[in-house]
């Protein structure tokens, strides 16, 4: 499985959604709460072996798909 | 308080020809509601009307036998609840008096000037009259609803009772899930009214009255919230507020102390129910006893504060704790009772609290809810103001920074303002909206939409829940400023949806106990909607003038202690190694899919989440969790395997041809 099949599987099995598209903000459209973003980060460090500083905390990061891809890529490659 | 209940039926009947046709179905009916009323159940059928009454005496216990007549006119009365100033009421009325009840001031009064009669109360009512000069039967409820009503229109005529499960005995219907009263229950806490939670039952409205008569139902509001800026009183001083206040809530305390037994409290260790406690002990010059709730696990837990308070006022204390897995051995008759979807578990304490309260052999307790509404406590006021401040400078980096203010305790991911700017932004553009200030509450709530079935969200169809409840709104409240709306949807969303009725009059009447709310006295509302906005608010300390009114009433911890959301565990005590039996049973995917409301496969992931040894639930998982097992319970309760009353219980009710 690709990281985007990776992250939608999670996404869909953990908030229970199937209906959003790539692009979509997980906030803005309320697929994550508060606790949410937690289970989201708690997972991308267990899958990816990463570790997020506070400042990588934000929407540009982690509030899509397509954000995450990115964000996963820039992290891989920097290491 | 009582329950009442009845229906319409052809007039000309000889007596036995009444009796034989509609004794049972009104026995059956009565029996219903026993709960309610345990110290005596009888019913009336007249030439048009039936009507039935479960007693709890409280006032005039030796006379106060309802259903009450007056012989001169044949208009006969049967009332659920309290009219508290009925002593005042009753030097105004030239009247033949033969009790000392408030229920013949009712009746009194709506001889002496119509149904227009409760503009003169003081109280919380659901009453029925049948007036047989004009052949009208009418039913009227209090201003905010504290009392229940419901009604349904068939074939046969009109019928009415205080919970919808009378109806059901009665047969006048049989019980449907109505899919849009659920799609509105998981997005607003409550049904809009006055739709109810099942197909054919209806609400009536808090503050309306209905008027049916020659097959045809008239329903009329007769009191409404004004919170428009023409009613605040600029020039009011924070002294003179604070005088107001006093003496308003004073006057509140005493009228509903009343009663020919004794009237306790609850006391939840926050400020308001501290206060009231505060203002009952001083007139019952030490004799109050209280009641309160406490968790065995200590995050959900008050103990320390109410222990303190009833030391500080020396109450006779009582309390009674709450394991995790009395939620799930409660949940099923939570349900029975508040006929509701929930969304929280958090009604279930209260019906545990009440019983521990009957046990006390009391039969009356104040209690503190509706504070919060009208002197602004919730965080929800204070999210609408630091979102309305935003709203002027949309584009502004330190203005979100304020929901880090308001919501310490979010964890860090939430904080940066981007991340706030992304979840606390929504529908910033237009402060003047309706929703402005309940938005993302709503949406929050409404994730719950994603575990319905596909065929239940067929028959949704294009319902919008937010849509039909602003179709409903008087247009003038769209007029007030962001504060005042987010008040009104709250006073007819929340409160008389939920906690009025789910958590409040369903649990109190479960175990009949009558439950009195000070801050609900309309003169009270109508006060706080005169005292300035700052007064209240004061920039974001929420409850200011009734903080500063508790100060050396109350001890200082509970006026200085940060606002505790009172709540219950929900994941933990409904499934994993503490579930209760019938969690396994009516959480099943069959069980689930068979109900046809939420889709039984994704309801067994969510279980699945839940139910492991690390969960971590969310709020969203918490809300859907509740919202299956309640639909599940409510769907067993009343659709599969519908409870009917006890045949002994129907036989106890008795019957008149003829009352006095």
């Amino acid at each position: 499985m690709s990281p985007r099949e990776q992250l939608r599987k999670f996404i869909s099995d953990t908030f229970f959604v199937d209906d959003f598209q790539d692009s979509d903000s997980f906030l803005k459209n309320r697929i994550i709460d508060s606790t949410g973003m937690m289970e989201l980060v708690a997972f991308l460090e267990a899958t990816w072996a990463l570790k997020l500083a506070d400042t990588e905390l934000k929407p540009e990061n982690l509030d899509s798909i397509d954000n995450l891809v990115r964000f996963l890529e820039r992290k891989q490659s920097a290491r | 308080m009582c329950g009442i209940t009845g229906f319409t039926l052809p007039t000309g009947l000889k007596p036995r020809e009444r009796r034989d046709r509609f004794g049972e179905r009104l026995r059956a009916m009565t029996a219903a509601l026993r709960h309610r009323g345990p110290d005596a159940q009888r019913g009336v059928l007249l030439d048009g009307a039936a009507l039935g009454h479960a007693r709890l005496a409280i006032i005039d216990v030796a006379s106060g036998h309802q259903p009450m007549r007056d012989e001169a006119t044949g208009v006969t009365l049967v009332f659920n609840g309290e009219v508290f100033n009925y002593l005042e009421l009753r030097e105004r009325l030239d009247y033949p008096f033969r009790t000392r009840s408030d229920t013949e001031v009712i009746l009194a009064s709506y001889l002496a000037r119509g149904i227009d009669c409760v503009e003169a109360f003081v109280g919380q009512w659901a009453f029925a009259l049948w007036d047989p000069r004009d052949g009208s039967l009418w039913l009227s409820r209090d201003r905010v609803g504290v009392r229940p009503l419901f009604y349904a229109v068939t074939k046969d005529g009109l019928s009415f009772a205080s919970e919808a499960k009378a109806l059901f005995a009665g047969r006048w219907l049989a019980p449907r899930l109505d899919a849009r009263a659920v799609h509105e229950t998981v997005h607003l806490w409550a049904p809009v009214p006055p739709r109810s939670m099942f197909e054919g039952v209806s609400a009536l409205p808090p503050g309306s009255s209905a008027q049916y008569r020659d097959g045809l139902l008239t329903v009329r509001r007769q009191w409404d919230l004004d919170l428009s800026d023409e009613v605040v009183d600029r020039g009011m001083s924070e002294a003179r507020a604070l005088d107001e206040v006093g003496a308003a809530l004073t006057d509140a305390v005493k009228l509903r102390l009343r009663a020919d037994v004794p009237v306790a409290a609850y006391l939840s260790g926050g400020l308001d129910s501290s206060l009231l406690c505060a203002l009952a002990q001083e007139q019952l010059h030490g004799t109050l006893q209280t009641f309160s709730v406490g968790f065995a696990q200590a995050r959900y837990d008050e103990r320390a504060f109410q222990h303190e308070v009833a030391k500080a006022l020396g109450t006779a204390h009582h309390a009674v704790q709450v394991e995790d897995a009395d939620i799930g051995a409660l949940l099923p008759d939570v349900v029975w009772h508040a006929e509701q979807v929930l969304l929280r578990t958090a009604p279930a304490p209260f019906l545990k609290l009440s019983r521990l309260v009957h046990e006390h052999r009391t039969k009356v307790v104040l209690t503190g809810e509706g504070a919060d509404e009208i002197f602004l406590g919730y965080d929800l006021y204070k999210e609408t103001a630091v979102r309305q401040f935003w709203a002027r400078q949309p584009a502004s980096p330190h203005r979100p920074k304020l929901f880090k203010r308001l919501y310490p305790y979010l964890p860090l991911s939430q904080q940066s303002p981007e991340v706030l700017r992304q979840f606390y932004g929504d529908g910033l553009e237009a402060p003047g909206a309706f929703d402005f200030s309940h938005r993302i509450r709503w949406t929050n709530s409404g994730r719950v939409a994603r575990f319905f079935a596909p065929a239940f969200v067929e028959r949704v169809g294009e319902h919008d829940p937010v849509a039909a409840l602003r179709d409903v709104l008087p247009a003038r409240v769209r007029g007030w400023r962001p504060l005042a709306r987010a008040q009104y949807l709250e006073l007819h969303t929340l409160l008389s949806g939920y906690l009025l009725s789910a958590q409040g009059d369903r649990m109190l009447m479960g175990n009949s106990v009558e439950g009195r709310f000070p801050f609900l006295d309309h003169r009270v509302i109508e006060l706080a909607a005169r005292i300035p906005t700052q007064l209240k608010l004061k920039v974001l300390n929420e409850k200011y003038l009734l903080k500063r009114f508790a100060r050396g009433r109350v001890p200082a911890i509970v006026t200085e202690r940060t606002k505790f959301p009172y709540r219950a565990p929900v994941a933990e005590a409904l499934v994993g190694p503490h579930a209760p039996p019938w969690s396994r049973e009516v959480l099943s995917r069959a069980a689930v899919d068979e109900a046809g409301v939420f889709d039984g496969a994704k309801v067994e992931k969510l279980v699945a989440k839940l139910a492991a040894a690390k969960a971590q639930p969310s709020e969203a998982d918490n809300m859907a969790l509740v919202a299956v097992a309640s639909t599940q319970l409510l769907a067993d309760a009343f659709l599969s395997r519908p409870r009917a009353p006890a045949p002994a219980h129907v036989a106890a009710v008795e019957l008149l041809e003829d009352v006095r």
